[in-house]
């Protein structure tokens, strides 16, 4: 779901944000009554990822014999006010004979559920002359299945009082509904028949060429700052073809797709034991997993090609790229660094570094280019950012940053004040009163992820955590990780990690007039 | 519903090796579960200040929102923007605390603290942990009444508010709606503030600032909410001491809303030499909330024109006729004040024929009723995603916010539902005949005038317009 900044009441001089995610073809309902769209909708998982507060856990002497009697037990009450303080996500983990792996969790703060059916192909994968392919068959499968003709996939989520989109990120392709929690089978049964099998023609085929050529045009061609820098930097950075081609299509290559590869794409990726399914919401988990069964079970796995080497060489020096925007009429900034392994000990320093130097109004960048040298409006940035969060990826990631400024600013100024920050942290490190804040700034954002989109940012977790972890259970267990961290690791992984050697910089120029 | 549920206990029966036998149309849903939105409770401080606190969710996070009746709807002449001027300078440092201590307080509570400028309300506040809410709404009183407005953050404000009116230039979506808003509205804020005029913000002095905020902040004008998960007591507690003595002047009277003009079919074109796509927008005035039955009305028969993805405009000019990736149509409410709006951006040649196309769909619906069939799946979407929008913290706090401002009572939450479903298909097409008016729509277009200009002369007197 793509929302390229949509103008509306409430769009009062907030600097630009850059196109949504790659994908998505539909729109959030209008919020009919209340006074903003809800584009909380919008497939915006924005980084969070959490940490308790720096507790200094001791281990404790055994303690002495004691003649005190046996303690009580706790009272439920008791219980619950130590649950209260303990968010645990519930997770019902299983695999069906088939492969397909299935997640159920359960929440009844509201009487809807989430539908959600992850296929473990992104974009990065896609065919090499077929560049925007992933992201094009997404579309496709919105557009028949055996029993479901054209728009009645739409149809049935919407006659059931639900809203649906499907979204294609770097390792992963995900359908989704949000619906009343009785509808939930109806869904199932309707993601089912679309796993069992495409029923489109080349009508569908052009007529999803054509919508997916003008989400390029207003998303990219025809709009300032379109691209930049999420279709910009992977491109820069990156030196394999995979993690550097444009995800969202030549659009001489979208052109070119036929329905043979249509279907070949479907063969070799859409099967269950290379996807998972995700419910979240107010459900009954026993129920739910049979329906899965049912509906699912019957659909014969298929030899899933294997995922080809994505590694990226080491860069070894910076590498600058000047990018003209017939469109925008202030200059940007951004620039990137290769990340370190995933679920690493620099990995999650580079999570809290994140919170250290972007997350809100409190971060070093943000203080020094925002609040002490007035040169942006704001800076955003983090890892898989802005498609997802340090969760939802697998191979190489870019940690990624942006910001507008006024014409009359060098972006080598900036980049001067960027490094004096990251310098002064590769020298002195963090103290613990900082580190513990952003320990607590993650907790609070990986919470507000896990209950973000009406229970998708869980739902989404969970799937991520299972396709690529086989653990979906994690999402209880990662914040953990991010306790251990140090004010030592957090210098360290800055020394290693944020150097210009391992950074790309572009510098937008904007010739689309104005001051 | 009994025999339903029947039939699908039947299939499931005859089907113990469930798989081997998919079935060929959907499983019907189950009977549908009730959401009651908790109601929470509301008092009033002495000093006129309505609380309201509602428990809700598992998260261990909850929203703090105050909304202060004060917006760009309050700015005179020659002070546009002013309120964007001021409202964001609250968090910017404050008796005891500089701009930075704000913003670590609010850090280390998990959250961030902001206060942003709507048209008709502002809103300060933010999302913290369970933990942290009386500290946070300790913060909140403290940014909303103590503010010092810093002349450095005032500077910079300034240049940010100048930046984005810059970048909104530069965006088709944005330059059309401020000519539709200017068509509907002219020189009133509700217009004016979309693109607004660099000379007045540049004009604009602290000592101006200082002045809007004494006369429209204030506690007579404010207004509490905290969803999610938090200690009641502590934080009643806390919003007492905290807010209980701000004391201020009675609030300045309401300002007049605008008296939308009325249309009669015109073309504006602003012209985007070169553009690939022609940003479109038809609109009406329309009926606001304050008026609940027909605007309930009006929701319904927007869904099923254009405000659904399986709505009729959608349907057509996107999935059969690919002419646009996102076309939707809503209803903007303002205090008072309310137009409908089908907004999308068509590649260049499709101008004509796309717009052609919606005002056939008005047509249609206002000539024949819709079907029972067709209206049913409508109301079952608007029921579920009313639903949708109430199930956070965040929304919940928006939509009680919503109702306040436009003196709806608890009664409008708790009917919506039922008044959705007591729409008729007649009700449908008298709305779409006497309300959203093909006839007398406005039609807007920024795209490139060699191409499409004289076409667009099939539609009515075109005028063409700029934006310095």
């Amino acid at each position: 779901m793509i929302s390229a900044f949509a103008p509306g009441d409430w769009s009062q001089g907030i600097p630009p944000r850059p196109a949504n995610p790659a994908s998505g073809r539909r729109y959030a309902p209008d919020s009919v009554s209340t006074p903003m769209r809800p584009s909380a909708l919008v497939l915006a998982l924005v980084l969070a990822a959490g940490c308790t507060p720096g507790v200094q856990v001791l281990d404790a002497p055994d303690a002495p014999p004691s003649t005190e009697p046996a303690f009580e037990p706790l009272t439920a009450d008791e219980l619950a006010a130590v649950e209260d303080t303990e968010f645990r996500v519930p997770v019902l983990y299983r695999t069906l004979d088939n492969g397909l792996k299935v997640v159920l969790s359960e929440d009844d703060s509201a009487p809807t559920a989430v539908v959600a059916v992850y296929y473990n192909i992104g974009f990065r994968i896609e065919p090499r002359d077929r560049t925007g392919f992933a992201h094009l068959f997404e579309h496709l499968m919105f557009e028949g299945s055996e029993n479901l003709g054209d728009n009645a996939f739409d149809d049935l989520v919407q006659r059931n009082g639900g809203v649906l989109n499907g979204s294609t990120r770097f390792d992963f392709t995900n359908y989704y509904e949000i619906v009343p929690a009785n509808a939930v089978e109806t869904v199932l049964w309707a993601e089912a028949d679309r796993m069992r099998g495409l029923d489109i023609t080349q009508a569908d085929l052009e007529n999803q060429r054509g919508v997916v050529s003008n989400e390029v045009r207003v998303n990219v061609i025809n709009q300032p700052y379109g691209g930049f820098p999420w279709l910009d930097l992977p491109q820069a950075a990156n030196e394999n073809w995979y993690n550097a081609h444009n995800f969202y299509g030549e659009l001489s290559d979208l052109e070119a797709a036929t329905l043979d590869d249509a279907q070949a794409f479907f063969d070799a990726y859409y099967a269950p034991n290379n996807a998972a399914v995700v419910v979240v919401g107010d459900i009954d988990p026993d129920q739910t997993l049979a329906w899965i069964e049912r509906y699912f079970g019957g659909i014969p796995a298929a030899d899933v090609p294997p995922t080809p080497d994505l590694s990226e060489p080491p860069q070894t020096e910076e590498k600058r790229v000047t990018k003209v925007d017939s469109l925008a009429q202030r200059p940007a900034l951004a620039f990137a660094y290769h990340m370190p392994p995933r679920n690493t000990t620099a990995y999650f320093a580079m999570g809290l570094l994140t919170e250290i130097l972007v997350n809100g109004d409190d971060s070093r960048l943000h203080q020094a280019l925002v609040s002490d040298a007035g040169l942006t409006a704001g800076i955003s940035g983090g890892i898989n950012w802005p498609l997802g969060n340090m969760f939802n990826y697998n191979g190489p990631m870019l940690w990624s940053s942006w910001l507008v400024h006024d014409a009359s600013t060098e972006p080598d100024s900036i980049l001067a004040l960027i490094d004096r920050e990251i310098e002064r942290i590769q020298r002195e490190g963090v103290s613990p009163e900082d580190l513990a804040r952003a320990q607590v700034k993650l907790r609070s954002g990986f919470y507000d992820t896990v209950g973000g989109t009406f229970g998708l940012g869980r739902a989404d977790l969970l799937a991520s955590f299972a396709l690529f972890d086989d653990d979906p259970a994690r999402i209880n267990r990662v914040l953990d990780r991010f306790e251990g961290i140090t004010p030592g690791l957090i210098r360290r992984t800055a020394q290693r990690v944020l150097t210009p050697e391992n950074r790309t910089v572009i510098t937008l120029e904007a010739a689309g007039g104005g001051t | 519903m009994l025999r339903l549920s029947l039939a699908a206990l039947a299939l499931l029966v005859a089907a113990p090796l469930a798989a081997q036998t998919f079935p060929s149309t959907p499983p019907p849903p189950g009977d549908p579960v009730s959401f009651d939105i908790p109601e929470g409770r509301t008092f009033t401080l002495d000093n006129g200040i309505a609380v309201t606190l509602v428990p809700y969710g598992a998260l261990p996070k909850a929203d703090v929102l105050a909304v202060v009746r004060v917006g760009n709807v309050d700015e005179g002449p020659g002070q546009t923007s002013l309120a964007d001027l001021t409202i964001p300078l609250l968090t910017e440092g404050t008796e005891s605390l500089s701009g930075e201590a704000v913003a670590e307080a609010a850090a280390s509570m998990g959250g961030s603290i902001s206060s942003g400028a709507g048209l008709d309300q502002s809103r300060i506040g933010g999302r913290v942990l369970s933990e942290f809410v009386p500290d946070f709404v300790r913060l909140t009183a403290e940014v909303l009444q103590r503010p010092t407005f810093d002349a450095d953050a005032f500077e910079r404000t300034r240049r940010d508010v100048l930046r984005g009116a810059a970048v909104s230039r530069s965006q088709p979506g944005s330059v059309a709606l401020a000519a539709l808003r200017r068509a509907l509205y002219g020189d009133h804020p509700y217009a004016s503030v979309i693109l607004p005029d660099p000379d007045p913000i540049g004009a604009a002095s602290l000592d101006d600032v200082r002045a809007f905020y004494d006369a429209h902040v204030g506690p007579a004008r404010t207004r509490l909410y905290v969803v999610g998960r938090f200690d009641e007591a502590a934080t009643e507690a806390a919003i007492r001491e905290a807010f209980g003595d701000w004391s201020a002047p009675a609030r300045a009277a309401d300002p007049a809303p605008p008296e939308a003009s009325p249309i009669g079919r015109r073309v504006v074109l602003i012209d985007q030499p070169g553009a690939a796509q022609s940003q479109v927008s038809v609109a009406i005035p329309s009926v606001d909330p304050s008026e609940a039955e027909q605007y309930v009305e009006l929701q319904v028969t927007n869904a099923l024109l254009g405000g659904s993805f399986g709505s009729r405009i959608t349907r057509n000019i996107r999935e059969d006729k690919g002419y646009t990736y996102s076309p939707f149509s809503s209803v903007s409410a303002r205090f008072r004040n309310a137009y409908w709006a089908e907004t999308a951006a068509v590649v260049t040649e499709a101008t004509v024929p796309a717009i052609a196309e919606i005002l056939y769909e008005i047509d249609s619906l206002a000539t024949t009723p819709p079907s029972a069939e067709e209206l049913e799946g409508i109301q079952n979407y608007l029921a579920g995603t009313f639903v949708l929008q109430n199930s956070s913290a965040g929304g919940i706090a928006s939509f009680l916010a919503f109702l306040d401002l436009h003196g709806l009572g608890r009664d409008y939450l708790e009917d919506y539902v039922e008044r959705v479903y007591a729409v008729t298909p007649a009700d449908v097409q008298r709305v779409a005949r006497d309300v959203i008016r093909g006839d007398d729509a406005l039609i807007v277009v920024v795209g490139d005038r060699e191409i499409i200009g004289e076409p667009l002369e099939a539609f009515g007197l075109v005028t063409l317009e700029t934006f310095e």
